[in-house]
């Protein structure tokens, strides 16, 4: 059964954003104005988080970069009362925005913080929107958002291998910032698909997931630093 | 039992209805299908084309449906950045479509600066321009006319060069990043050039402070050496970072060492002390190569200090520790480190040369690549070719042209090995000349006003000037000087050449082409001029003979057809079979034809050629020597002259005024990865995404040491003024412990939202290195108050 995850090689990543800026340019997310941006409601669904400790010369920095970690287990669609999100049979886990009621439950459930409210509706000028993504509808006011792993691109895949007659191929299903990424630092595939490189990877001796003792059981593996 | 006659006509309605349905059922239930449905799904195409938004010039791909372009990724067939893209470069629609473009001519109505405007058609702008321009020329005074023009790279900084010697005007003022490491090269191999870094195939890279996964030339070419050639760990090349702040690059590079400010030359001494004292040093290439690692009598007959002897004398590690706060164990670490590895090359830039002493220090951390022989050769420092284009015919210089170029720039060179800040320069001398010495200024992608260190003499330069023309497409705050503007063409729907930065060693020319229609009334600006020169006519005309800008790359082109060599952009494997063969002395045609070789470069994105001879002489050192000088006779002299004594490598640490109870703080600004260059508009998903704080938004920032801010009563997220003797402006604090207490860090080139500037070069001191004119960029002293 396919599994779809990722692996984030935590030593390869230079924390340059170009998957975070990747992913908005995909997924048509609304930029908020900065009076909004300071409560922060800036959406974001990858995003690189970063902490520095201890002090000059001798700091360092703790960082993720940050998708939906698409949890087997997870905790969000529990507390859904209307099954707006779900997780699909390939584990991806997804938000059904027209049945959205917005109550935010979820949004509070998930311990990675990686759900997104509309306080607002989208505002682009008529020139934005001509560079708006026509494979993903944009949200309205009032509901709930999140990393869909680039579901889009996966039914595009499968349409295609269907036309072809053959499986889809780990080549053929990249979310934007797997695919962009300048160092190969986010690897995606199959996790249960032992050709695809992610199988092997999350094997690798470097590789944790985070708050793995919630038992949400992540399909987001990161590879320690090793420096 | 028998059906009562009402139970029979149920029975038969119901069988009836039942039937019909039926039979009806297609034409009952299929939905009514319009002809017309008002939308289609798109056709979606990917074309290939360069990035034009920072020097790097990255190959792009971008997605386009229909007419729209809705998502730029990186060129995979690009050699430098083989498929990545930087944010800035993908954040490229949302400057494309950005609300606030300007995209047909304007007119100054009223006062300047006071924003009323009105649009005219092309013609009677170019028009205009051109009767100003031919009157200069008829007056005589064709050096009236000035450029100043941002960073443009290849054709179009050859076409602007073009049409102002054939006018007759010497003034080209460039604003493109000028980091003196040109003159290090010069002096020290007799090639004036800047140095490329192979950091692909090194493999360590220890960098002096260059931002290179942030603003580096190509953060883009530090990445692909950075994750390696195929995706796997071996052969990685490691980083390590040298900086005066816990930048990005150091946070992500493989190791860093913090350093005072000022002191990147002492720690390369330092460590070149431990390679001679270790014997680590490549002595065999020093021997065969190097001139003045010995001591050695000069032509006067006078004994003088080699490198060796100075560098023995006066950076032991103990020493070198106390200047630049490094620990002696880690001095000697990194210099082990260096000589271990199989290619390691020193990496340096504005970071080290922007300093009191910055061409000493350049010298100094470039002896590191010179003792180690990582010169000339795979993984070090290399000088690589200029793509072999044919050049643009000769300029015809009529007699009013020649009379032009004779009176020469108002803005002398001010320094033996460098031209410093050449607009900060240019600015000052307009203001000292009598008023309308420059009539007509020209501004390409440059905005001084808000980029200048200097803001205030280009703020009276601008009043001296009675006419200015911008080319920006966006109303920056010198474009809202101007009096016409003539707005270009947006990247993406221009025809540009897009050649790699010499940072990358070996020569690619991308080619940018429109990837979406411009809009009705846009007009690329090189087609504009070319429009004038042809209005101009004489001589002008003839030095530029060509339609439009697409067809003055491709007569280019022509010496990439001819050349014999490189190939147009390709896979991985193409690129390296096309290398490997040219290394066994082979190259085989693509094509007979030109136009189809043309149309492959085009669809393929560009042009390059992988390979350098590197067994050629001539690309180690041009001196008359044949040997690298690590003591330029040259630079000895001026130093003598000058009274700083007849020794080099001394001296190279900063030694300018200390703190003072007024200004206890020293100010560093460094440019920020999502920078604006002051000449575009920030895209709004980077203002969301600025830096290394996941919480600040939008807003400038300082960063300061938590100690720092306790002491000074400052808590995190207020708005602070940064005071300095020459000024001030207003940021949010940071507290950041990865700032030195005696520092604040400064992004430049960013904005408040409301279009408030927040520019720390403005404060900065207006010192500069005497041998080059740099600016200072770390002797400014500021305090913080509360805003």
């Amino acid at each position: 059964m396919t599994r779809w995850g990722m692996v984030i090689d935590l030593d390869r990543c230079t924390g340059c954003a170009a998957c975070e800026v990747a992913c908005k340019s995909e997924n048509n997310i609304a930029t908020v104005p900065p009076h909004q941006a300071e409560m922060g409601r800036v959406m974001s669904w990858m995003r690189v988080l970063a902490h520095t400790v201890g002090d000059f010369p001798d700091t360092h920095l703790e960082f993720y970069p940050r998708p939906c970690m698409h949890c087997d287990n997870p905790p969000c669609i529990k507390v859904c009362p209307v099954r707006a999100t779900y997780i699909d049979p390939e584990g991806i886990v997804g938000q059904i925005y027209p049945r959205c009621i917005g109550c935010r439950y979820c949004a509070n459930a998930c311990p990675f913080t990686v759900k997104y409210f509309n306080w607002y509706g989208p505002e682009w000028s008529d020139s934005e929107r001509q560079h708006l993504n026509p494979d993903v509808s944009p949200r309205t006011k009032g509901v709930i958002e999140k990393c869909s792993f680039c579901h889009h691109r996966l039914q595009r895949a499968r349409e295609q291998a269907r036309a072809e007659n053959r499986d889809v191929r780990e080549e053929d299903y990249q979310p934007a910032c797997a695919e962009i990424c300048p160092t190969r630092a986010i690897v995606f595939g199959d996790l249960d698909n032992p050709t695809h490189h992610v199988a092997e990877l999350k094997e690798d001796p470097r590789a944790m997931r985070i708050m793995e003792d919630l038992g949400t059981q992540p399909k987001v593996y990161y590879l320690r630093a090793r420096r | 039992m028998r059906p009562t006659r009402r139970e029979f006509l149920w029975a038969m309605g119901a069988t009836a209805a039942s039937v019909g349905l039926r039979w009806s059922s297609d034409l009952v239930w299929a939905p009514q299908v319009p002809d017309d449905l008002g939308w289609a799904p798109g056709t979606e195409q990917f074309v290939n084309s360069a990035c034009l938004i920072c020097p790097a010039r990255c190959g792009i791909r971008g997605r386009v449906v229909d007419d729209r372009l809705v998502r730029l990724g990186g060129n995979p067939f690009h050699p430098m950045n083989a498929g990545g893209l930087c944010p800035r470069g993908i954040a490229g629609v949302q400057m494309l479509y950005h609300p606030d473009r300007i995209a047909s001519p304007l007119r100054r109505v009223g006062e300047r600066g006071a924003d009323s405007w009105e649009e005219i058609g092309w013609d009677e702008a170019l028009g205009q321009l051109g009767e100003r321009l031919q009157s200069l020329r008829a007056t005589g005074r064709p050096e009236a006319l000035a450029l100043m023009a941002g960073y443009c790279a290849g054709s179009m900084h050859d076409l602007w060069r073009q049409f102002l010697r054939s006018y007759g005007s010497p003034h080209y003022v460039a604003e493109d990043y000028d980091d003196g490491t040109s003159a290090v090269m010069e002096l020290m191999h007799g090639i004036a050039r800047r140095p490329g870094f192979d950091l692909e195939r090194a493999g360590f890279v220890l960098s002096f402070g260059s931002p290179l996964f942030e603003s580096w030339w190509s953060p883009l070419q530090a990445f692909a050496a950075f994750a390696g050639p195929d995706g796997s760990d071996d052969g990685r090349t490691r980083f390590v970072q040298i900086d005066t702040r816990f930048s990005r690059t150091a946070a992500h590079a493989n190791d860093w060492v913090g350093v005072r400010p000022g002191t990147f030359g002492v720690l390369a001494l330092g460590i070149a002390y431990v390679l001679i004292r270790d014997e680590l040093y490549d002595a065999g290439f020093v021997e065969r190569h190097v001139s003045g690692f010995e001591d050695y009598t000069d032509r006067e007959g006078e004994r003088r200090q080699g490198y060796r002897s100075l560098v023995m004398r006066n950076y032991r590690t103990e020493e070198v520790s106390a200047l630049t706060g490094v620990p002696v164990a880690r001095i000697t670490a990194l210099a082990r480190a260096f000589a271990q590895a199989e290619h390691s090359v020193a990496v340096f830039g504005h970071e080290v040369t922007h300093a009191p002493s910055g061409l000493l220090s350049g010298l100094a951390v470039h002896s590191l690549n010179v003792l180690m022989g990582n010169v000339g050769r795979e993984g070090g420092v290399l000088f690589g070719n200029d793509p072999p284009l044919d050049p643009l015919p000769d300029p015809r210089i009529d007699a009013v042209a020649r009379a032009g170029l004779e009176r020469g720039s108002l803005a002398r060179t001010p320094a033996p090995f460098g031209g410093g800040d050449p607009a900060s320069r240019f600015a000052a001398a307009v203001g000292d000349s009598p008023s309308e010495t420059i009539d007509t200024l020209l501004l390409y992608y440059a905005n001084p006003l808000a980029s200048s260190p200097r803001p205030d003499a280009w703020r009276e330069a601008l009043e001296r000037i009675p006419f200015v023309v911008s080319f920006s497409p966006f109303l920056d705050e010198t474009t809202a000087h101007a009096d016409l503007i003539l707005p270009d063409l947006l990247a993406f729907e221009r025809w540009q050449d897009a050649p790699t930065p010499v940072s990358y060693p070996y020569p690619v020319w991308g080619v940018a082409r429109p990837l979406v229609a411009p809009p009705p009334g846009g007009k690329h600006a090189g087609d504009a001029m070319l429009a004038v020169a042809r209005q101009l006519g004489g001589s002008v005309a003839a030095s530029l003979p060509y339609d439009n800008v697409e067809l003055l790359l491709k007569a280019r082109a022509r010496g990439l057809f001819r050349a014999r060599r490189g190939m147009t952009l390709g896979d991985a494997f193409e690129l390296e079979h096309h290398r490997q063969m040219e290394e066994r002395g082979w190259w085989l045609p693509e094509h007979t034809e030109f136009e189809a070789f043309w149309d492959e470069l085009v669809q393929r994105g560009g042009w390059t050629d992988l390979f350098l001879d590197e067994t050629d002489p001539a690309r180690l050192a041009r001196t008359p020597s044949g040997r690298v000088d690590l003591t330029p006779a040259p630079l000895l002299a001026t130093l003598a002259a000058a009274g700083r004594g007849g020794a080099l490598y001394m001296d190279v640490a900063e030694t300018s005024a200390a703190t003072t109870d007024e200004f206890p703080l020293r100010l560093l600004p460094y440019r920020v990865s999502t920078l604006s260059s002051g000449t575009v508009a920030l895209e709004r998903w980077l203002a969301e995404t600025p830096g290394l704080f996941p919480e600040v938004h939008w807003d400038p920032w300082i960063e300061v040491a938590p100690a720092t801010a306790e002491a000074q009563k400052l808590g995190d997220d207020t708005m602070v003024w940064v005071v300095a003797a020459s000024g001030r402006y207003r940021a949010r604090l940071k507290v950041f412990p990865g700032t030195a207490p005696e520092n604040v860090c400064a992004p430049y080139g960013l904005r408040h939202p409301d279009g408030e500037l927040a520019n720390p070069l403005q404060l900065l001191d207006g010192s500069s290195d005497a041998l080059t004119a740099l600016p200072n960029w770390s002797t400014t002293f500021v305090r913080l108050e509360p805003a």
